[in-house]
């Protein structure tokens, strides 16, 4: 038995591949992003959405996603999340944090506490949101809400990659919190003329929060 | 004020919420060439002089933080020092904090009690110490010893960095009183260098046996006026930090106090501080300090007072080495008949190692030169002193709520 499910195994592995195939758009393409500094290195963690510029499809289904708090900070510390999608914000720290949130894209505020005494904050209109706990002022965090179909973060070569985007036109923006750029980075891709979109910063990087410090320590 | 804070205390004991205390004890073995301490009413400049070597007891702290509610907590914070202060145990700080949440970019926050100004970017751990040596700088030592709000202060805060900016402001602005014999110590002693925080109902160390000098009971209310300060404060995201605050405490010279043989001292002083660290872990501090102090009506007699320091720190994972320099100098109005003033400097290096959650040792060497014209004149002995002193510290906190 266990030798023949060795060979059934990658067989059927192969048939729902082609199915796939099979099955896709004969439109669909790929599309990859790299994000670099100023410097030419590729910048990791940064938030990349395509949204179709004709509107359709429309943002991703929503999530149901969890912005936890650990050691003082919040993880993780930049969170993407589609619209109408719910956030859970779970302290698991000893000490009672009270995260807030003025940002025009969504104000809330969870009175002080541990654990998970409340219920999902959810997220309806698109944006950044900044979070931050009252009572430890070096915590912050970030909620990207956004409207597109597609979305991810750049990984450690600076590289995100979407497949099977049906053919047409998107905006293609990037954000990341240590952003320095005076003007949006957004650039347009329209799937016939090619699969590469290249962003490189105008401006160094800030500084990323400082790691190490005792807590304990004035801000 | 005494009532005001022991009920502040029982409100804190009433609330729902649980408090977080801590219990800290500070041991230490000091080895110091040091004059007569100004805390035994000499003019050496250490806390720890030669007659002061061995073990010792640096702190034990006791600190409550109480919610209430949702905005408002209670702060206090009680100390003993083994030495020979008017009570064994007393308040250092004692204060009740509102903090509501932040609206659109900005927050207020307001404190009513017994604190600190937000002055010093060296004194950034609990109870008001310095992580960076044993000993805080020349300008912290003396705040430490002569001032405190006792009153309230109102804060707003820009909350730039919430809202993609790189910067946040903050400003500030207190009312206060029982602080006018600050000053008193200034001309007394001049800067000295000390851990040695005063009591909120205690003195600067041993009992004045001169019946002609203050009894160094230090936050008294005099002159029945109101001192104020304000101050700004700029933060480059959580990397630089610039303060500026201006005191003063509006003493009234003309009123004395017959009970601590003291008056109001009008003193006032502008203070700078700058703090920069970087993701490699340097840390430099640079603070100054520039203001005067004056008795007798018209300003007859009067103390200008400044000093400098600068810090320069690296950590190591748990481990920091921190070297710092240390300028002062108090210039009486009229030295030239009655010398009052003083002038040195000092420097001090110092490692210190934080293990676990619980320990802290630290390994301090410093050294501070002074020329004292009051030694010659009071003492008869020389003007000028080099005094220096190794010490090395254990301390062991615990922590827990109730």
């Amino acid at each position: 038995m266990p030798n023949s499910f060795r060979t059934i195994v990658p067989c059927l592995a192969r048939a729902l591949l082609l199915a796939c195939c099979l099955a896709m758009p004969a439109s669909a393409s790929a599309l990859l992003v790299t994000v670099l500094k100023r410097d030419g290195h590729p910048l990791s963690g940064a938030v990349i959405t395509a949204e179709a510029e004709t509107g359709v499809p429309g943002a991703a289904p929503p999530l149901r996603a969890i912005m936890d708090q650990v050691n003082l900070a919040f993880v993780p510390d930049v969170l993407v999340v589609p619209l109408h999608s719910t956030v859970l914000f779970p302290n698991s720290d000893v000490v009672g944090h009270q995260v807030y949130s003025f940002s025009s894209a969504r104000q809330f505020q969870l009175p002080l506490y541990r654990g998970k005494p409340y219920p999902p904050v959810q997220f309806d209109q698109p944006g950044i949101v900044t979070l931050g706990c009252n009572i430890h002022d070096n915590m912050i965090g970030y909620i990207v809400v956004t409207a597109a179909p597609f979305y991810g973060r750049s990984d450690a070569r600076g590289e995100w990659q979407q497949h099977d985007l049906p053919a047409g036109r998107y905006r293609v923006r990037v954000w990341h919190p240590l952003l320095n750029e005076t003007q949006e980075l957004m650039q347009s891709f329209d799937s016939a003329a090619g699969e590469k979109l290249e962003f490189r910063l105008s401006k160094a990087l800030r500084p990323a929060p400082l790691t190490g410090r005792p807590h304990s320590w004035d801000y | 004020m005494r009532g005001a804070i022991y009920s502040l205390c029982l409100l804190g004991c009433a609330a729902a919420n649980a408090a977080d205390w801590q219990l800290a004890l500070d041991l230490r073995a000091i080895d110091s060439n040091g004059q007569t301490s100004f805390l035994d009413n000499g003019q050496g400049k250490l806390r720890f002089d030669a007659d002061h070597e061995g073990i010792q007891l640096g702190r034990l702290r006791a600190e409550l933080n109480q919610p209430l509610g949702e905005v408002f907590s209670a702060h206090v914070e009680a100390s003993t020092w083994d030495d020979d202060d008017k009570n064994p145990i007393d308040l250092t700080e004692a204060y009740l904090e509102y903090r509501p949440y932040p609206t659109a970019g900005w927050r207020s926050r307001v404190r009513l009690g017994a604190f600190y100004p937000p002055m010093s970017l060296e004194n950034r751990a609990v109870g008001w110490e310095t992580p960076y040596t044993i000993t805080p700088s020349a300008i912290s030592s003396w705040i430490g010893e002569e001032i405190r709000t006792i009153g309230l202060e109102g804060q707003v805060d820009w909350l730039g960095t919430r809202q993609g900016h790189a910067f946040d402001l903050q400003f500030t602005g207190a009312v206060f009183g029982w602080n006018d014999p600050a000053g008193t110590q200034l001309a007394n002693h001049g800067f000295a260098l000390h851990d040695r925080q005063t009591t909120l109902f205690g003195r600067v160390g041993a009992v004045q046996t001169d019946p002609s000098k203050p009894k160094k009971e230090l936050f008294h209310e005099i002159d029945g006026r109101p001192g104020y300060y304000v101050g700004a404060q700029l933060r480059y995201l959580d990397r630089a930090v610039l303060n500026l605050l201006h005191y003063d405490n509006r003493g009234d010279p003309t009123v004395e106090a017959k009970e601590i043989r003291d008056m109001a001292w009008d003193t006032r002083f502008d203070a700078a501080a700058l703090r920069i660290e970087t993701g490699s872990g340097w840390t430099a501090i640079l603070q100054a300090l520039d203001g005067e102090t004056s008795i007798n009506p018209f300003r007859l007699l009067k103390w200008k007072f400044d000093s400098q320091s600068a810090l320069l720190a690296k950590r190591f994972g748990q481990h920091l080495l921190t070297a710092r320099y240390d300028s002062f100098e108090v210039d009486f109005n009229w030295d030239s008949v009655m010398p009052a003033g003083e002038d040195g400097h000092a420097w001090t290096f110092a490692w210190s190692y934080e293990r676990g959650e619980n320990w802290r040792f630290a390994l301090e060497w410093l050294q501070v030169d002074s020329n004292v014209p009051m030694r010659a004149t009071q003492l008869a002995e020389p003007p000028f002193a080099q005094e220096s002193k190794v010490e090395l510290s254990a301390r062991y906190t615990l922590r827990g709520k109730f």
